[in-house]
């Protein structure tokens, strides 16, 4: 999956990247690699510190990331560090239009929370939280398809969105744990998916 | 100063081809490469790793994004990522100039682009080298099928190609080892298309990918990403393959960070007696000399050392008399197609990161009741299945716990196809010297090219007819796209297939082409030219392996000639 911003050039790409091979990314199996070496791709070291967002909006982050994709029989969003890859993209891959603009799109979540109910988005609780992230996807995502462009101020969700669904399948504990990296070896073209039971990552 | 018997220049697809024939024959070769060396194995140092040990998780490097500050070229790729960015070149340090947008991918190190190319290998037919001959646009290939048929296959034995044989005049067969399989979704819109259209074959992809172990190489284990080099040496790339054979002769000298800025030429001999080098590291100039010189340093690459090399009998680029130095530059155009949804299947699946998908060769215009009359020459198809992934999610509303739960099985199946077509030879396709020089004094190249109403016609066929089979085949939703904005912008804009060739074409007549049908300039007899930059017309097919059959062939007939004593 591809997280950039022009947008016809990367449609036509994606389809693409079908016909190429669609091998877009192809984690390796963590079974080959030793524990530590594990640990300290999944977990910040205690120097680990953002450099775009402050604490504030790193917890904000982190917060909608853990409701886009929370835990259950497998950890969610916060726990695979979707958070901390959303700062390293805005620190080292953005363009610093697109990060202002993120950065503004979580101001504007804090200042809807503020406008509903008088607090910043992380002080909500968990209902209030859900119930707004609800209605920033409803206006993202209508359900008539339209085709004028989407409004801008619909931008920030469906780009969290995204951030969170890569930042977490792309991660250990969403590549390996969630779901599984297809195995090296053979290839089969034509396998029964009740023997998989997954899609691969 | 050491005279070698033979310089190579480049060592990509072609250089590594004709340092391993060259060698192999008992000559002392030197190979000259302007990039950095590349270590099989060692060097491959985002190969196998997995997403979350790369920060940016393999994210595509976007013209904009931070990571393509110096690579605002090669960016507009979508090959161009955090995994690979290593194996192309920085635009900053080796700039040229667009007339209007031309896309010059170039990877700029030892191995070239075989470390980052598409693999795709398929034969050329009397089909694509009559074509010029028929239709009168470009000049007459010198040679025909029959002449490099059994290169072909030498090259197919060595390089290891996986495939399937279809029997087909416009696409011969080669020396394929197993193929590999499609998937379920492909083998479903294979059998549509092929029942609705009698005499359209959907094949695998012709890939130079091994399915059996070859020469101490390992068959392909399915990780996925070629492009970040492989260990196994399972892909063809010079490291993998030719440069290993090169160095057992024990007659291999290799010279990385060293920049040709031109051939140095004895009017009185009629012969190039070495070349000129920048340290690509100091900047100091030095001289290698040699009885034969190969020029294999990419399309644009090879002919900007030609246009540099100038002296009183060739003012305008050595071996340039014809004035056709630099013309006829061709690319394929790509990015028309179809895609669609395919219904039902749901509990298939495949499993292996396959680095290929299907073909579908040409069936236009092949003197049948398919031809068409608003375009001459005709396309291929690439293109392959597969199920959704979890990027789906972002483009539906919805998260949560039942996100989470949908994304845990694959999405329905989709299929894809693109053409990729033929492009006319045109004389006002050109590159020239810009008046700006470079970090190593070498004039910047400034390149004119542009599709013509040939190219534009086509794609026009591709999109629809993409459609038309996939609608065939029983898949829904079907949407055409041509990623092509039109003259002066971005999106499918020539370069952008990476299959840019002429420049340096191969002919009959010294008047009218530069290199005689075995790659050998017809005005200077010791220089041959064999990458890209010979082709005469370019087919539709990919083109790598036609450039390695005519450097084995250019070598084979280079010794011949030495041992002569012609050269």
């Amino acid at each position: 999956m591809e997280h950039d911003d022009l947008i016809t050039r990367r449609q036509a790409l994606s389809r693409v990247a079908i016909l190429l091979g669609g091998a877009i990314s192809a984690p390796t199996l963590a079974g080959a690699l030793d524990a530590a070496t594990r640990r300290a791709w999944t977990s910040p070291g205690p120097d680990w510190a953002p450099r775009t967002l402050d604490p504030g909006q790193l917890e904000l982050v982190a917060v909608m990331a853990d409701h886009i994709i929370p835990q259950t029989d497998t950890p969610g969003g916060r726990a695979a560090g979707v958070h901390r890859f959303v700062d390293a993209l805005l620190s080292d891959h953005y363009p610093a239009a697109e990060r202002d603009r993120f950065v503004a799109g979580l101001a504007d979540v804090n200042a809807q929370a503020r406008s509903r109910h008088g607090k910043a988005f992380v002080e909500c609780t968990s209902d209030q939280q859900v119930a707004l992230l609800t209605a920033l996807d409803e206006a993202a995502y209508p359900t008539v398809q339209i085709d004028s462009p989407r409004p801008p101020e619909t931008w920030f969700f469906r780009r969290m969105k995204e951030l969170t669904l890569v930042g977490y399948y792309t991660s250990q504990i969403g590549a390996t744990q969630e779901l599984h990296p297809s195995p090296f070896g053979a290839y089969r073209g034509d396998i029964p998916y009740s023997s998989v039971g997954r899609a691969w990552s | 100063m050491i005279t070698y018997d033979a310089i190579v220049i480049g060592s990509g697809i072609t250089g590594g081809w004709a340092a391993k024939e060259l060698t192999e024959k008992g000559l002392q070769t030197l190979m000259i490469e302007r990039g950095r060396d590349v270590v099989h194995r060692k060097d491959y140092i985002t190969e196998h790793k997995p997403s979350w040990e790369l920060p940016l998780r393999d994210a595509r490097l976007s013209v904009g994004t931070k990571g393509a500050e110096e690579y605002p070229i090669q960016a507009r790729t979508g090959q161009f990522r955090e995994s690979n960015k290593h194996f192309f070149i920085k635009d900053a340090k080796n700039p040229y100039v667009e007339d209007k947008p031309f896309t010059w991918i170039q990877g700029d190190q030892v191995g070239g682009k075989s470390l980052i190319w598409g693999r795709q290998v398929y034969r050329w037919s009397d089909l694509d080298f009559e074509a010029n001959l028929k239709d009168g646009h470009g000049v007459d290939w010198p040679i025909r099928y029959a002449d490099i048929a059994p290169w072909y296959s030498y090259v197919e034995r060595f390089i290891g190609v996986s495939g399937e044989k279809l029997g087909l005049p416009q696409l011969p067969d080669g020396e394929f080892q197993p193929p590999m399989e499609m998937n379920a979704g492909e083998k479903l819109v294979k059998a549509g298309i092929e029942r609705a259209f009698p005499g359209r074959h959907v094949t695998i992809g012709r890939v130079a990918i091994l399915t059996q172990a070859l020469n101490g190489r390992l068959p392909c284990h399915f990780c996925g990403p070629c492009e970040r080099g492989c260990s196994t040496g399972s892909y063809f790339s010079s490291q993998a393959s030719t440069l290993p054979a090169a160095r057992a002769t024990g007659k291999l000298t290799l010279l990385p960070n060293s920049v040709v800025h031109s051939l140095i030429y004895d009017a009185g001999k009629n012969r190039v007696t070495g070349v000129r080098v920048v340290d690509a590291v100091t900047k100091q100039t030095r001289e290698y000399n040699a009885r034969v010189v190969f020029l294999c340093a990419s399309t644009l690459g090879t002919t900007r050392v030609l246009l540099n090399s100038k002296s009183p009998r060739f003012p305008n680029g050595l071996a340039n008399s014809s004035g056709v130095l630099g013309h006829y530059l061709m690319d394929h155009h790509f990015l028309a197609g179809a895609s669609g949804s395919i219904e039902g299947l749901l509990d298939h699946y495949y499993q292996g990161n396959r680095p290929n998908g299907i073909y579908i060769p040409r069936f236009r215009n092949l003197g049948d009741d398919a031809s068409r009359r608003d375009f001459v020459r005709g396309f291929g198809y690439q293109g392959g299945a597969g199920r959704q992934g979890w990027g789906r999610g972002a483009g539906e509303r919805g998260f949560g716990v039942e996100l989470k739960r949908q994304l845990h099985d694959p999405g329905t199946w989709s299929m894809g196809m693109t053409g990729f077509g033929e492009c006319l030879p045109r004389e006002d396709n050109y590159v020239e010297l810009a008046d700006k020089t470079d970090d190593f004094g070498i004039p910047l190249l400034k390149i004119h090219c542009t599709w013509s109403d040939n190219e534009l016609a086509m794609r026009k066929d591709m999109a629809a007819s993409a459609a038309e089979m996939l609608e065939a085949a029983g898949c829904k939703n079907v949407h055409t796209y041509d990623a092509y904005r039109g003259s002066g912008q971005l999106g499918a804009e020539p370069g952008f297939a990476i299959h840019e060739m002429g420049t340096a074409r191969m002919g009959r007549d010294p008047k009218t082409s530069v290199l005689n049908a075995y790659n050998q300039a017809h005005d200077v007899p010791n220089l041959f030219v064999t990458d890209g930059a010979c082709m005469a017309s370019s087919s539709c097919v990919n083109p790598s392996i036609t450039y390695m059959a005519l450097t084995a062939r250019a070598c084979d007939h280079a010794v011949e000639e030495l041992k002569r004593g012609n050269l």
